[in-house]
């Protein structure tokens, strides 16, 4: 799974999953925002596809957090995310979380646990997307095995 | 004139804040309040309108917006068109399309074989209209067990993640004009920071379609299929499905997945036209697409784009193909906004009106008397 992906993994999950992770990082690690923490709005854009011409769909609640990560022996690690969401302790979770895992801090096998939980959730969501396309495909073959056709 | 200023009806609006409070509340001593989870599921149709037309992606404060309206679509949209509208805006996607797509569901009313299958997915297409009277008295347990045995029987692995297009498989047949590599405009028209003057893009046309009240869509939508116009539209392809939203890692750059956003989308193919240049005729198209859920939107968004493009290029020959008709129209907050201003005192104004009545009968009379 590459860095790009990890908060789609992290967000399948219960919100309380992340909640408790992080709770579990040392108190003594030295977090520092790199940017200004921001909650808003993205526009999301769209190419439609009659004339490939771009138009504004509409917007999403967007937070967004960069951190740098010092611990108590000094290891250091960056980290960042952007989520659709507007309450800036979730960006600012991910972003620990990201740095954890980047720049493989102490407790970094944890997060890469609770990736694989939400990666299988995320997983688990598909499939029932894909059961839903599965249960309702139409056979026309049947209808032409049995003389009939649709107009 | 001026003016009347007037007091007394502060306690009268917080007692009415109750009543509306209180009519909430009287389903009975074992009633719940309703959970915003509980609106998004159960009452999806209506929560895929409200996100749509609210114009913001958020399903949690379109619930919310539902629960504190008390199921007025107008006004839980406006509930979250006033949200975003204090909200700042930090980033733009790039375009996006649906190519992507994690479809649900996935139809076509022009070839019965297209490329991956038609699936019906979740449709009230082929219900029969008549009461389901077990729903009255559903247990918990019933409810329940229709998730829990959803994968029975079923061969998911047949199916693929994403799907061609069925447009693209009759440009392929030079059925369609060829889509012009780069489009006509780089940057699209925002309608959340600028007013529509007119002739306005087809962006602006598209992103005030993609937001505006259902109904009023339908009925002008309606009024070109009834005869009011001729696109006499068929249904190339609707997708109904989850689009990921991607923007730059903050550290890396490169694309992440920040979230998905459910859409449905429709292409329709329209009559056949003419190259005024002398090139082949070929099929014309219309484009709907919009949050959520939403077919009825999808299909008259794309009918009246098609419309709409016909009245771009020249003289509108009827409401639909009007621009200024029809997108000046179609915003359920604007209209309504306007409707309901009218229960707001007009105290000053009607004053107004009664004595120029007054004054005109007053005349008439000594005309009458004169005469």
């Amino acid at each position: 799974m590459t860095r790009e992906e990890w908060v789609s993994a992290l967000t399948a999950l219960p919100e309380e999953c992340l909640t408790e992770l992080v709770k579990g990082f040392p108190a003594d690690w030295n977090v520092q925002p790199t940017s200004l923490p921001q909650v808003g709005l993205g526009m999301m854009k769209m190419k439609e596809s009659a004339f490939n011409e771009s138009f504004y769909l509409g917007e999403f609640p967007l937070a967004s957090c960069t951190v740098t990560v010092t611990t108590e022996s000094g290891d250091r690690a960056e980290g960042g995310a952007l989520v659709m969401d507007d309450r800036m302790e979730r960006a600012e979770q991910l972003a620990l979380c990201d740095a954890v895992l980047a720049g493989r801090l102490p407790g970094w096998q944890k997060v890469e646990a609770l990736l694989h939980e939400g990666s299988a959730r995320r997983e688990q969501i598909n499939l029932e997307r894909k059961a839903m396309l599965a249960r309702t495909k139409v056979d026309f073959s049947l209808l032409e095995d049995v003389g009939g056709e649709d107009a | 004139m001026t003016y009347v200023a007037i007091k007394g009806g502060a306690q009268a609006i917080e007692g009415s804040k109750l009543a509306y409070e209180y009519l909430r509340s009287r389903q009975g001593v074992n009633s719940l309040p309703l959970d915003t989870s509980t609106i998004e599921n159960q009452l999806r149709l209506l929560h895929s309108r409200v996100i749509s037309e609210g114009g913001v992606y958020h399903p949690k404060l379109a619930s919310l917006a539902i629960k504190q309206a008390q199921g007025d679509t107008l006004e839980s949209a406006f509930a979250l068109r006033a949200y975003r509208s204090t909200m700042p805006r930090l980033a733009e996607t790039e375009a996006l399309d649906t190519s992507r797509m994690r479809i649900t569901r996935r139809i076509s009313s022009a070839f019965k074989d297209i490329p991956g299958g038609q699936m019906l997915g979740a449709t009230t297409d082929y219900h029969l209209r008549l009461m389901r009277m077990e729903l009255l008295d559903e247990s918990a347990e019933a409810f329940m067990a229709i998730s829990r045995s959803w994968f029975e029987g079923l061969d998911v692995a047949q199916i693929p993640d994403s799907f061609p297009k069925v447009l693209d498989g009759l440009r392929q047949q030079g059925l369609l004009a060829e889509t012009p590599q780069q489009p006509q405009q780089d940057q699209p028209f925002d309608i959340t920071r600028e007013p529509l003057i007119f002739p306005v893009p087809r962006s602006a046309a598209l992103a005030t379609m993609t937001r505006s009240e259902q109904g009023s869509l339908l009925a002008l939508a309606y009024s070109n299929m009834r005869g009011y116009g001729d696109v006499h539209p068929t249904v190339a392809e609707l997708r109904v499905g989850f689009v990921p939203v991607m923007l730059p890692h903050p550290i890396s750059g490169k694309p992440m997945e920040i979230g998905e956003v459910e859409i449905t989308e429709c292409e329709v193919v329209a009559m056949y036209e003419s190259d005024e240049l002398g090139g082949k005729p070929s099929f014309t198209l219309g484009y709907g697409a919009c949050f959520g859920h939403n077919e009825v939107k999808a299909i008259s968004m794309a009918i009246l784009d098609r419309s709409l493009q016909k009245g771009m290029q020249g003289t509108p020959s009827n409401p639909s193909e009007d621009p200024e008709f029809v997108l000046l129209h179609i915003d359920g907050i604007d209209s309504m906004g306007f409707c309901t201003h009218y229960k707001m005192p007009h105290y000053v104004t009607f004053q107004s009106d009664m004595d120029r009545l007054r004054a005109t009968q007053n005349k008439h009379a000594a005309e009458d008397q004169k005469s």
